[in-house]
């Protein structure tokens, strides 16, 4: 005891010499310190997902062949469990517990027009709108209008027993109504991308063997294509607004016996007192014809895929259903696509954006490389499709030279929140870092950026983890990227829209969708088990003819998620 | 009245740690890796037998051609078990006919596989039971091919 007491009372001594410096500053400074540790206490909140399931974002076949990777599929839908083939309608009348069909695109329009449900199932009549982007204006149109134009131009196709019809348009009503019209009155619709030169278009219209062409007045050599394509019987020009009062019922003179020349908005306006603004009754049972779209290839022509209706439901469906529920489209959202619709992510999602009875906004300038601030301008969506390349670019060319000194401070702050797992909500720091990056967009609706990656597109426009990162501040939105291949409707695999892990280098494409698998083959034995890496094949029912190998190659990452390679 | 008295300095270094605690660059999770998968195999009926469960070897057996790894039910169809008979070896025919005997197993090794064509219509029922139960519980580990046959391993 009497050696402690001396220690005890030099301590004691010691503080209240060190407690006796007390004055003003210190008072200043306890007062930061006390300041921030509340702050950092009351701030400190649980991340949007728990890290586990970042951690293994698929999960990998407990076998596996010679030479090849496991087997990796989405969570939903692991080993053993059959992939999400369809959307699961369920017909007003089926016994409570019954499995839905697979349903086609006709169930996509009924859906559409019969509007949200309540929470008791019952119809609250609240129909999702569609809109056109013309420059800054918004057109804004009822479904039930649709639905009208699907019941004219289908009938009068009908009528004339055409068999393949060749869509060439840019994004619009008229787009959207060919390809509905096609299910609902049986026939097949083939996407062509606009703007072709004459001679690819006219090649494109042999390949398909179509006999009947909806085009864009202007937009089409009309003798040229003809001349070339004796099977086409029937043309449909749609007429932009402001040429709608000229004639355009000119015929080549070579094929003027032949070809039945019509303009969309008269049939519309003709055949409006017959056709009714209901949804053509239809037998379920019957399959509905297929959607061709063109995919991009080296070869100048690019190479059809014939995507069946069992691709495109199963797709659509599991797009849906890779978003977390509290982050899936529905009746309040408004989503716009500034990728073009004759490529399957986007049309996936539209299509997926009214199957959840949300509005959809359609610009006709959308494609894969567009202007990102002037493709957004007329409308506030909360969400918004676009393609990689348009992404990058904008990030590269707007977003980088306007981030000054005080919106990297911005973002360093918003990143650390992004780091813990959350999405930092909007506040003086959000404010800070978006200043001057995003001065020019108007998005202050915007809740998620879809983004989709052509796995043979240009490497250089990979979205990197930093980039994303960036768009993630910068323009306050939670962000999906999806990797999509030739014969794969919707996507091949899509992050999670809570995956903000910032890893250096170019960004993972996150787990398959749970209408797919993927499987690398060609791996050398020596590396099968950690860390493969080969040649990407895809499965399941959203890939034509069940199975697909991709040029590309790639690797799985440490959380199972699927990259590209070099 | 200084600031940079000893109390402030303690005040100071503590906040700096408690911005750097609060700032600090957060790790990702990584789990564990899972168990590497196993490499689907083509076998004979020779170089299925060693798969018997003796000293804690997996458990093997194959039905019409299907080699399931039913090593989870090795108190069933291990050593000592009642259908211990059936480990490493083509249990189609014994199952067909719900019986554990040494007699319902080829014995000629180096021959062709069972052809099943001697079974009437319960006993393939039997067998396609059977066969549902281990596709649902069990993993198919690999095929079962005659010694000789094309697409068998060459030793």
């Amino acid at each position: 005891m009497a050696d402690q007491a001396p220690i005890l009372e030099k301590l004691d001594a010691a503080v209240s010499e060190v407690l006796a410096d007390w004055n003003i500053y210190t008072t200043l400074f306890a007062g930061i310190l006390a300041a921030f540790a509340i702050y950092s206490v009351v701030s400190n909140k649980d991340p949007d997902v728990h890290p586990f399931l970042l951690a293994r974002q698929s999960t990998a076949s407990p076998i596996r062949q010679a030479g090849e990777s496991a087997t990796y599929r989405s969570l939903e839908t692991p080993y053993g469990f059959p992939l999400r083939s369809g959307l699961n309608v369920k017909d007003p009348g089926a016994p409570k517990w019954t499995a839905g069909r697979r349903g086609d695109l006709r169930d996509i329009w009924k859906t559409a027009v019969r509007g949200a449900l309540n929470e008791d199932g019952t119809t609250s009549g609240k129909q999702g709108k569609i809109y056109t982007v013309l420059g800054k204006n918004a057109i804004e149109h009822s479904l039930s209008q649709v639905t009208q134009e699907i019941n004219v131009i289908g009938r009068h196709l009908q009528k004339a027993e055409v068999k393949t019809v060749a869509v060439c348009l840019t994004d619009s009503i008229e787009l959207l109504a060919s390809i509905f019209a096609g299910s609902f009155y049986g026939f097949k619709i083939v996407l062509i991308p606009h703007n072709l030169p004459a001679a690819s278009l006219s090649s494109h219209l042999q390949n398909a063997k179509a006999d009947a062409l909806i085009a864009e007045v202007g937009s089409v050599d009309l003798s040229l294509v003809t001349k070339a394509n004796k099977q086409i019987s029937n043309v449909i020009w749609v007429a932009k607004y402001g040429n709608r009062h000229m004639d355009w019922h000119e015929v080549p003179k070579d094929a003027k016996e032949t070809l039945d020349v019509t303009v969309w908005h008269e049939l519309a306006e003709e055949g409006k007192d017959l056709a009714g603004f209901d949804v053509p009754e239809y037998d379920p049972t019957t399959p509905a014809p297929a959607v061709n779209t063109v995919w991009p290839s080296e070869s100048q022509y690019g190479e059809f895929i014939d995507f069946k209706q069992e691709n495109l439901v199963a797709a659509i469906s599991a797009l849906g259903s890779a978003l977390p529920r509290t982050q899936r489209f529905n009746s309040s959202d408004l989503v716009l696509s500034i990728d073009s619709l004759s490529r399957s992510y986007p049309l996936c999602q539209i299509f997926n954006a009214l199957f959840s009875n949300a509005s959809i906004a359609l610009n006709s300038v959308a494609g894969e490389n567009v202007d990102f601030a002037l493709a957004t301008k007329g409308i506030s969506p909360t969400v918004i499709i676009a393609s990689s390349r348009t992404m990058s670019e904008y990030h590269d060319r707007v977003m980088k030279p306007h981030t000054g000194l005080i919106s990297s401070l911005g973002r360093w702050v918003q990143a650390r929140t992004l780091d813990a797992g959350n999405m930092p909500s909007k506040n003086f720091f959000s404010q800070l870092a978006q200043v001057g990056p995003t001065a020019e967009l108007s998005l202050e609706k915007l809740r998620l950026l879809c983004i989709s990656h052509r796995v043979d597109a240009d490497a250089s426009v990979r979205m990197t983890s930093e980039q994303l990162t960036d768009l993630r501040v910068y323009m306050g939105t939670r962000i999906v990227s999806a990797l999509t291949g030739p014969g794969i409707a919707g996507a091949i695999s899509q992050t999670n829209v809570f995956d903000y892990r910032d890893a250096s280098g170019p960004s993972h494409f996150g787990a398959p969708l749970s209408s797919t698998e993927v499987t690398l083959t060609g791996v050398p034995e020596s590396q099968s088990d950690d860390y493969p890496e080969g040649q990407i094949l895809v499965a399941g029912p959203a890939v034509v003819g069940g199975k697909t190998t991709l040029s590309a190659r790639g690797r799985i990452g440490t959380d199972n998620t699927l990259e590209l390679s070099a | 009245m200084s600031i940079a008295s000893p109390i402030n300095l303690i005040l100071l270094s503590l906040f700096v740690v408690l911005v750097y605690w609060h700032f600090r660059p957060k790790q990702p999770v990584t789990l564990p890796r899972g168990p590497p998968p196993v490499v689907f195999r083509t076998y004979t009926p020779k170089t299925l037998l060693e798969f018997n469960g003796v000293d804690g070897r997996p458990v093997f057996l194959a039905v019409r051609g299907r080699v399931f790894d039913v090593s989870p039910g090795r108190n069933f169809y291990g050593p000592g078990g009642p259908y211990e008979n059936f480990a490493g070896r083509d249990a189609s025919r014994g199952l067909a006919h719900q019986s554990f005997d040494e007699e319902m197993l080829t014995k000629d090794l180096s021959g062709p596989l069972d052809d099943l064509k001697d079974l009437d219509a319960d006993q393939l029922e039997n067998l396609q039971s059977w066969e549902e139960r281990f596709s649902e519980k069990y993993l198919v580990v690999g095929k079962l091919v005659a010694e000789g046959d094309p697409e068998a391993p060459k030793s």
